[in-house]
């Protein structure tokens, strides 16, 4: 029976992010989630685990505060959870996260047959931890899959690439990210929530874990993605159904 | 040795990226390279558009897939140092440079939409959007090579220039994959590629039901392009094909016009169409986000305009 790994991340509700009169990123009301994507990647270990048996663990890396994300995802149907946890934990690049990730699977999980990742994080969504998670592991990898099928020690996938699809196999333990279409995420209900709060949760603090590397990218900036367009409105009776056409005929886009 | 590398699928995904590393070789006063893995009589042909040297991959056998080059690619880097390596932000590409840089221990920009060489860090300065969409980051990378990827089509392909030399050199072929491609199943187009698309009309969730996607159609004939659809309408829904979805994890379309009817326009979904020339858009919610974005915006119920604008634009 297969032991499944789903990795998360605890993100900013990027729906929160305001944009101050001046263009600046006003993150001072913002909520927190884990990563639409991410939702992808638990449900696909809880359904295989509910269909074959075994144990699906959620995995993340975070900030003290994303506790709730783990209580979320226990409340999705994990089993149990496994949460690194620092404060300074708050911007890490990919190549730290994946790092701390594969010496967590390495010294205390051991025993796992797949990991399943998003396709990324939806605040970033570099898309890269997943990847290189794997090659830290040096296990297979296969990403952007939309159908995963598990069976004796053998696990074989759709992949999505541009020109259709790839029906791929791999050898066990491997990682594959998931596209959002392979199933729809769950909603946790009352009885969901207090079942979680009974399950087993590890809390692994920075000073277990061996020291991570310096980050290899500096963000010079982080500024309002600008959209600068006329916000012009229209009325829907015939004067302004006319103006409205005219407009686009004066932008030569309409003939 | 040093130098911009680049790593493509095929000649399309070459050519664009050659454009944009023979700039930057240029101003940081290098030279390019390019990888090639198939169709190995085109050297001359990426020599012409830029490349000043080929590294060419040994065929593939039928099971394996273009991932199973990274160990060939990595040990090529580690021994040549490259200041830059960029590939196409393409579902494989994106895979492979994740894993190249994990290998190489260094920093990756996934999805770049615009790189400078700053003279004074000595570095390229990347650039890309975060948040879904709502932000712009730039980065550095402080470890060589710096890597990103980059979005099909975002720059121009390289032309040809004449009387151009460059060297060619083969690279070993790459060891057995454990990852095992049983079948390739390439998709019938079912639709046309919406990211040549000159106008589109955008069906979103105010669209009450399938059969309505009728007068959307009609729209988009009288105005002479092509329908296309927010995530829920081709995920949830499944009225139109996943190739039709605009947005960060869609296509990421530049229309002369973009025309969104029943689309209230989230981060997601504002990422994909940042690059049309004109936003339009028709929605009876007058605070939807669509109108923050929009250039023309129509505050009314779909079903009722509509109509109006068809019989309008075919006069």
């Amino acid at each position: 029976m297969p032991n499944i790994i789903a990795c998360f991340k605890w993100v900013v509700d990027e729906a929160y992010i305001r944009r101050t009169a001046s263009g600046e990123l006003d993150f001072s009301s913002v909520d927190y989630k884990i990563g639409e994507y991410d939702r992808n990647a638990i449900e696909e270990a809880v359904r295989l685990k509910d269909n074959l048996g075994g144990s699906a663990i959620a995995l993340t890396v975070g900030v003290p505060e994303a506790t709730k994300g783990v209580k979320d995802a226990l409340s999705r149907g994990c089993d149990q959870s496994c949460f690194i946890t620092d404060t300074t934990y708050r911007d890490l690049e990919p190549s730290q996260t994946a790092a701390i990730l594969a010496e967590v699977i390495r010294s205390r999980i051991q025993n796992y047959d797949l990991i399943i990742c998003g396709e990324g994080s939806s605040d970033l969504y570099a898309q890269q931890v997943g990847p290189r998670l794997a090659e830290k592991l040096g296990i297979p990898c296969i990403s952007f899959v939309q159908k995963v099928s598990l069976e004796e020690g053998k696990l074989t996938v759709e992949r999505r690439v541009e020109e259709g699809i790839e029906i791929i196999a791999a050898p066990l333990p491997a990682l594959v990210t998931v596209l959002p279409d392979i199933n729809v995420p769950r909603i946790p209900g009352v009885k969901d929530t207090l079942m979680a709060s009974r399950k087993p949760m590890i809390m692994i603090k920075k000073d277990d874990l061996a020291p991570i590397g310096e980050s290899h990218l500096r963000t010079a900036s982080l500024t309002a993605a600008r959209m600068e367009r006329t916000c012009e409105r229209f009325g829907t009776d015939a004067a302004e159904i006319t103006r409205f056409a005219e407009s686009l005929r004066k932008k030569g886009v309409v003939g | 040795m040093a130098g911009v590398w680049i790593i493509a699928e095929n000649r399309e995904q070459t050519l664009e990226l050659l454009n944009i590393a023979c700039e930057l070789a240029a101003d940081i006063g290098t030279r390019v390279a390019a990888f090639l893995s198939q169709d190995h009589e085109r050297v001359q042909d990426y020599i012409d558009c830029g490349a000043d040297e080929v590294l060419v991959l040994p065929p593939l056998a039928s099971d394996q897939s273009i991932d199973a080059y990274i160990p060939i690619i990595a040990e090529e880097a580690k021994t040549g140092d490259p200041d830059l390596m960029l590939l196409p932000a393409t579902m494989r590409g994106k895979e492979m440079a994740a894993r190249i840089a994990a290998r190489l221990d260094t920093g990756l920009c996934s999805c770049c939409t615009a790189l400078t060489y700053d003279e004074g860090s000595k570095s390229p300065v990347m650039e890309r959007l975060a948040h879904g969409g709502a932000a712009v980051q730039k980065v550095t990378c402080t470890t060589r090579p710096a890597m990103a990827t980059i979005p099909p089509r975002t720059f121009e392909p390289a032309t040809p220039k004449e009387d151009r030399h460059g060297q060619i050199r083969e690279l070993p072929a790459p060891p057995p994959s454990e990852v095992k491609v049983l079948e390739k199943k390439m998709k019938e187009r079912v639709a046309k590629d919406i990211t040549e698309a000159r106008i589109i009309v955008c069906a979103g969730r105010g669209i009450e039901k399938n059969e309505d996607l009728a007068f959307i159609r009609q729209l988009a004939d009288a105005l002479g392009g092509e329908v296309a659809c927010t995530r829920p309408i081709a995920e949830e829904y499944h009225w139109l094909p996943e190739e039709l979805c605009i947005g960060l994890s869609g296509a990421q379309v530049k229309p002369d016009l973009y025309l969104g009817i029943g689309v209230s326009g989230q981060v997601q979904h504002l990422t994909g169409i940042r690059n049309a020339k004109v936003i339009a858009a028709v929605n009876k919610d007058e605070n939807a986000p669509i109108f923050r974005a929009a250039d023309f915006g129509i505050v009314g119920d779909l079903y009722d305009v509509v109509p109006k604008l068809i019989a309008e634009l075919k006069k």
